[in-house]
């Protein structure tokens, strides 16, 4: 079946339609219907993908192989990049409930979804390029959805600036690639590469920072993380958690196409440069978010840290282990994230304040959403037996493998300093007495979603071989 | 490999108290009797599994049981009931349970019990998870869950009360506060164990990556990986890191400094962590690579580096403890570092199993000397709750004179105490004396070194026991006491649920006492079965055998020791605290020890205070400053740079370097105002990040 032309059609169609549907089937009396409608989508569209990576209906050939591939690569971040729409559109229901215009909101969040999607199967540096307009575009203004908040304006200019200029430097990048080839096909540029003149060299290694630096700003990672904490704490949270768990995984296939294309090919070695820049990622990220007192800000640099265990799978490349240690941490880390996100952004609604404050005693009056965070937290610590522990297990393994020991040392040792964070938010939850006697209501559509995703963080964590056989056969079928 | 009557007991063992502590929560909300209750019924029937085991153990012969975990990597799990780990299980689980029927006296009262059960239940879970593992991720699994636990436990008054502190208030060492609150005390015990836990991580990934495999069985069967690691010169390294989790875990030099402060926690916390759970689970990490690294090379003398390293730093932190123990003041400090003394000696024995001609040897006497140290200490730290309780303070120097009034107690501690000390008949003598001697054959003079060490080590021993029998039992009763009774609080016998489990356990103590050396011929029948069929390793069982040396250093350790500590503590014949008042070296040496041979202070220096500093430089300098800072570097250099090309063309670049400087120091103004960042400042770093990665490649070119 061919995934991202069905996909593409769906998702595009929906995005259009719906502002149509949500004045024709009436927003006065049922303010929620886009927000069950884009939910709907998502899910067929999930339920679709998972079919296909569970090899239920046969994978076939794509209409355009020469731009999107059809391949299970494709399908993990498909998988990934759609849980976390649906768990982004789900949780709008309830947090964006007061907000006007929401058929635009989720229109927005069909079109960026699609944009992921087709980042996830682009098999063209064009087609990368339009996909990551397409993704990020929509992104500035859902950054910027409350116009009325000055936070969330400053946040989307910033956005916005530095979005452009990774735009065009990735452009640009893409611009040297293309003039040194002649093509634009990842496989042909492949092929041209194989004969590339040797003087050509440090052309090419310019072409590939330059795109690794485009990218880079969606990875977050060190140096291009600055803005990171800013637009996360600015944005309407349901927005970060699409940010944090969806775009940067985008940003992690489009990064391992181009550079799984480019890496056997250059003669200088990229390991080194991605290892440090790894270990500077992690280790600033965790660093950071241990004096962090604002909720987002803190789930921000953390998202940074994580970030940093993925590059390992970059630095490693090509190790196949390595590109299954990114692939699957990428997909527990769009959970983990995601419920992290999503029980900050209700939390932070319900006692309408970010700091740290409400977590005090916060298992008494929400215990469903406190214990969620709390195996979200502390799966990103990679306590076992969550799935959290896995993944990083595969990335510091691919680590000493790829005689980068002191690598996953690092990686190791910041796990260790990422549990003081990550345990203090828990200790708060659990151990603290809450400092004041608010009622809060915890409400049940919300919280059953997130335990439904904590759930899946402990079931596969206790029982990872699905997950890891998917990720590692999507890495096989694309490295050969 | 035979049939187990029960095949499930196994998985059992560590199942129940591990899903049990998730039902604890339920069980609350039917009311705190049937919570209590509900919550010891999980370890017996844990305990009863275990003991489901014993004809395995008793007949030498080992059950495996392995399931599919993730296939493609050949992760299995599994269950490995081998004599070791059996006899481990039914240790871990009936001291376990006794020290639960014990909580439910020490602990009445308290709020937030549920809490306690339910992080109780999960660490003898995770206990025996460690025990029962058939390989090294599973066993990490359990590991991190004894870490948690750990943590959340010794932390459990989180009120941080003063009351509840660890060490006196005020003493400093340093500058530093040598008192800390649970709170503090618990993360210390984490934060300390997970730096043994990423060597312990890495050691394994290591060995992975050389064998393909987490399974001891499969270790044991195939040694190409111990070839290739040699080969690499990566053999030992890979051994130490292993080690290094048991470092960590069971609280040894140079990560000892933990486990006296996690005294913090209720008594019967510290009851479990030092008889039954955290701290064994080091040194049965050690019985289990131990053999593994022995059989895997082609000779001894390959991994003999490893088993030095394991025999020294027993020996050493053995030493290093006991001579802490000395002065302590608090009755839990005394027994913390005597237990950290005491593993010591386990490490001991297992490190010279490695080393001598019969490996057998040093494995039994070490783990026979882990089975009635767990046995006699699990005594020891719950007469320990129930003297806090009836007393009210945790200095024995409050106590003293409380033979009359609490019997039973001093009975019972009186049996521990002497095991502890060596006396003779006692299961600590038999197991003491089991070490000693397979420290001697060794031979050679690295053998003498260490055969001195725990020797003297001995005569530490027996003095700071009869030193806290003496301040606690005998002697007059203190101003604290008198006054108590004075306000009509009498010193209490506690109620029979706290009082039999520690009866239960002195008895104990004095039937292997009666039995030891049957005790010590069956351990080694068990586990030369076990060597031979898991490792196939050659093993020739000559009995039990009495070594006159190591008798003759025991005893005459313990008459020595036992002299001064009986002379100025029991006959009281001279006050020690005059003379090391008066005595300028002894008082040196008292502050000495005091402060942990100033080691903890060290590490405060170093790792605590260091990295704040350090995060702090980092956040401010690297998060807020490093933009102000390069941009004022960049304008600076800028109008050097125009200053010396002035003479070319002074008026554009001259212009350039103004406008920098004048937007820097517009933008760096900007950033004291407002806290969230700066956009151009952004996209500056943006600029400057290509720049890095250029340089990176040129440098790497």
């Amino acid at each position: 079946m061919d995934i991202p032309i069905i996909l593409t059609g769906t998702l595009a169609g929906s995005a259009l339609l719906l502002p149509a549907l949500d004045i024709a089937i009436g927003t006065k009396t049922n303010r929620t219907f886009s927000a069950y409608f884009t939910s709907f989508v998502m899910a067929i569209s999930l339920a679709l993908v998972l079919l296909s990576a569970t090899s239920v209906i046969p994978l076939g050939e794509s209409a355009a192989p020469k731009l999107l591939q059809n391949d299970f690569m494709g399908l993990v971040f498909a998988i990934i990049v759609l849980s976390v729409a649906l768990m982004v559109s789900l949780s709008s229901i309830d947090y964006m409930r007061d907000e006007p215009n929401t058929s635009i909101y989720y229109s927005l969040l069909l079109f960026t979804s699609l944009g992921m999607i087709l980042l996830s199967f682009a098999a063209d540096l064009l087609m990368v390029f339009v996909a990551w307009e397409l993704m990020g575009i929509p992104t500035f203004i859902l950054v910027g959805y409350r116009k009325k908040d000055p936070n969330s304006n400053e946040a989307a200019v910033k956005f916005f600036l530095l979005g452009a200029l990774s735009t065009g430097v990735l452009l640009y990048g893409i611009s040297i690639l293309f003039g040194l080839t002649g093509s634009t096909n990842l496989a042909a540029v492949a092929a041209e590469l194989s004969t590339l003149d040797a003087s050509m060299m440090p052309m090419l290694a310019f072409g590939v920072i330059l795109a690794i630096a485009g990218l880079g700003l969606k990875l977050s990672i060190v140096p291009f993380h600055m803005w990171i904490p800013d637009a996360y704490e600015g944005a309407p949270t349901t927005v970060s958690t699409l940010l944090s768990a969806g775009t940067k995984k985008a940003g992690f296939v489009a990064a391992i196409r181009i550079l799984a294309v480019a890496f056997p090919l250059l003669k200088l070695d990229l390991t080194m440069a991605l290892a440090v820049i790894a270990l500077a990622t992690m280790t600033l990220g965790n660093l950071a978010a241990l004096t962090q007192k604002s909720m987002t800000r803190l789930l921000a640099y953390s998202s940074i840290a994580q970030a940093g265990y993925m590059m390992i799978g970059l630095a490693v490349l090509p190790s196949n282990l390595g590109l299954t240690g990114l692939l699957y941490h990428s997909f527990n880390h769009a959970l983990m994230q995601g419920v992290a996100f999503l029980a900050a952004a209700m939390i932070s609604s319900r006692f309408s304040k970010a700091s740290l404050e409400p977590y005090e005693g916060l298992s008494r009056s929400m215990p469903l959403t406190s214990f969620s965070l709390t195996i979200a937290l502390l799966g990103l610590a990679g306590m076992p037996p969550l799935s959290g522990f896995w993944s990083k297990f595969i990335l510091f393994t691919a680590a000493v493998d790829g005689n980068l020991t002191w690598l996953a040392f690092a990686g190791l040792l910041n796990s260790a300093l990422s549990l003081g964070y990550y345990g203090l938010i828990v200790k708060r939850m659990y151990v603290d007495e809450p400092s004041s006697t608010q009622k809060v209501h915890e409400p049940v559509g919300f919280a059953l979603l997130l335990l439904a995703a904590s759930m899946v963080v402990i079931i596969t964590g206790i029982y990872p071989a699905p997950i890891y056989d998917l990720t590692q056969k999507a890495v096989l079928a694309f490295v050969p | 490999m035979v049939e187990l009557a029960f095949p499930l007991a196994p998985w059992l063992v560590w199942a129940i108290p591990m899903f049990g502590a998730l039902l604890i929560p339920l069980y609350a909300k039917f009311g705190d009797k049937a919570r209590d209750y509900i919550a010891v019924i999980f370890p017996l029937l844990s305990a009863i599994s275990a003991a489901m085991m014993l004809p395995l153990a008793l007949n030498g012969q080992i059950f495996h049981q392995q399931i599919p975990w993730i296939t493609s990597l050949n992760i299995k799990a599994g269950v490995l009931a081998d004599p070791l780990g059996v006899l481990m299980a039914n240790i871990v689980a009936w001291i376990s349970f006794l020290i639960m029927v014990y909580s439910i006296g020490y602990m009445h009262g308290d709020t937030n019990l549920t809490r306690y059960w339910f992080f109780m239940n999960l660490f003898i879970g995770s206990m025996q998870l460690i025990v029962l593992s058939d390989n090294f991720l599973q066993l990490f699994f359990g590991w991190e869950g004894v870490g948690l636990c750990s943590y959340a436990l010794i932390g459990f008054w989180n009120k941080d009360k003063e009351k509840d502190y660890v060490g006196t208030v005020g003493h400093t060492a340093w500058g530093f506060a040598q008192a800390y609150s649970p709170s503090h005390a618990g993360m210390k015990a984490f934060i300390t164990t997970r730096v043994g836990d990423v060597a312990f991580l890495i050691g394994i990934l290591t060995l992975f990556f050389y064998s393909g495999t987490f399974g001891y069985t499969e270790l044991a069967a195939e040694h190409q990986w111990a070839v290739e690691l040699a080969r690499s010169g990566l053999l030992i390294p890979v051994a130490v890191l292993i080690f290094g989790g048991a470092i960590g875990k069971s609280a040894q030099f140079p990560l000892h400094e933990w486990l006296p402060d996690a005294m913090a926690g209720p008594t019967s916390v510290s009851a479990l962590i030092h008889a039954a759970t955290m701290v064994k689970a080091g040194v049965f990490l050690v019985a289990r690579i131990g053999p593994l690294f022995y059989v895997a090379v082609q000779s001894a003398q390959l991994v003999a580096p490893f088993f030095q390293t394991v025999a020294w730093i027993g020996a050493i932190t053995a030493f290093l403890a006991a001579s802490q123990a000395l002065v302590a003041r608090e009755v839990k400090k005394v027994l913390a570092y005597s237990t950290v003394s005491q593993i010591g000696y386990m490490m001991l024995g297992l490190g010279v199993a490695g080393l001598s001609s019969e490996f057998v040897g040093g494995f039994v006497a070490g783990f026979f000397h882990l089975t009635s140290h767990a046995i006699f200490k699990a005594a020891l730290f719950m007469g320990a709750g129930v003297l806090i309780h009836a007393t009210e303070t945790k200095y024995m120097d409050e106590m003293g004179g409380l033979k009359g009034g609490m019997k039973k107690t001093y009975f019972a501690m009186l049996v521990a105490t002497g095991s502890l000390a060596g006396v003779p008949f006692l299961s600590g003598f038999w197991s003491k004396d089991a070490i000693l001697a397979s420290v001697l054959d060794v031979g050679g003079i690295m053998a003498y070194g260490l055969f001195g060490l725990a020797t003297i080590t001995a005569i530490m021993t027996a003095f700071y026991s009869f030193r806290m029998i003496g301040m606690i039992f005998f002697g007059k009763k203190s101003h604290h006491l008198q006054e108590m009774e004075h306000h009509g609080h009498d010193v209490r016998e506690a109620p029979t649920v706290m009082w039999l489990p520690i009866a239960i356990l002195a008895a104990a103590t004095l039937t292997i006492g009666v039995t030891g050396p049957f005790f010590e011929g069956f351990l080694e029948t068990a586990f030369a079965k076990n060597l031979k069929e898991l490792y196939g390793m050659q093993i020739v069982e000559h009995g039990f055998a009495l070594n006159p040396i190591a008798i003759s250093a025991s005893v005459l350790a313990l008459v020595i020791g036992g002299f001064f500590g009986y002379n100025y503590y029991i006959a009281r014949r001279s006050d020690p605290f005059r003379m090391v008042q008066s005595n300028a070296f002894l008082g040196g040496m008292h502050k000495f020890l005091e402060n942990r041979w100033y080691i903890d202070a060290l590490y405060y220096k170093i790792f605590v205070n260091a990295p704040i500093t350090a995060s702090n430089v980092l956040f401010k300098g690297l998060e807020l400053g490093v933009l102000d800072k390069t941009n004022v570097v960049v304008s600076k250099g800028a109008i050097a740079l125009s200053a010396i090309s002035n003479w070319f063309d002074s008026n554009v670049v001259d212009g350039i370097a103004n406008g920098m400087a004048t937007v820097s120091t517009f933008v760096s103004g900007r950033v004291r105002k407002i806290q969230t960042g700066v956009a151009n400042q952004y996209v500056f770093a943006f600029a400057l990040g290509i720049v890095f990665l250029v340089i990176l490649m040129l440098i790497l070119l």
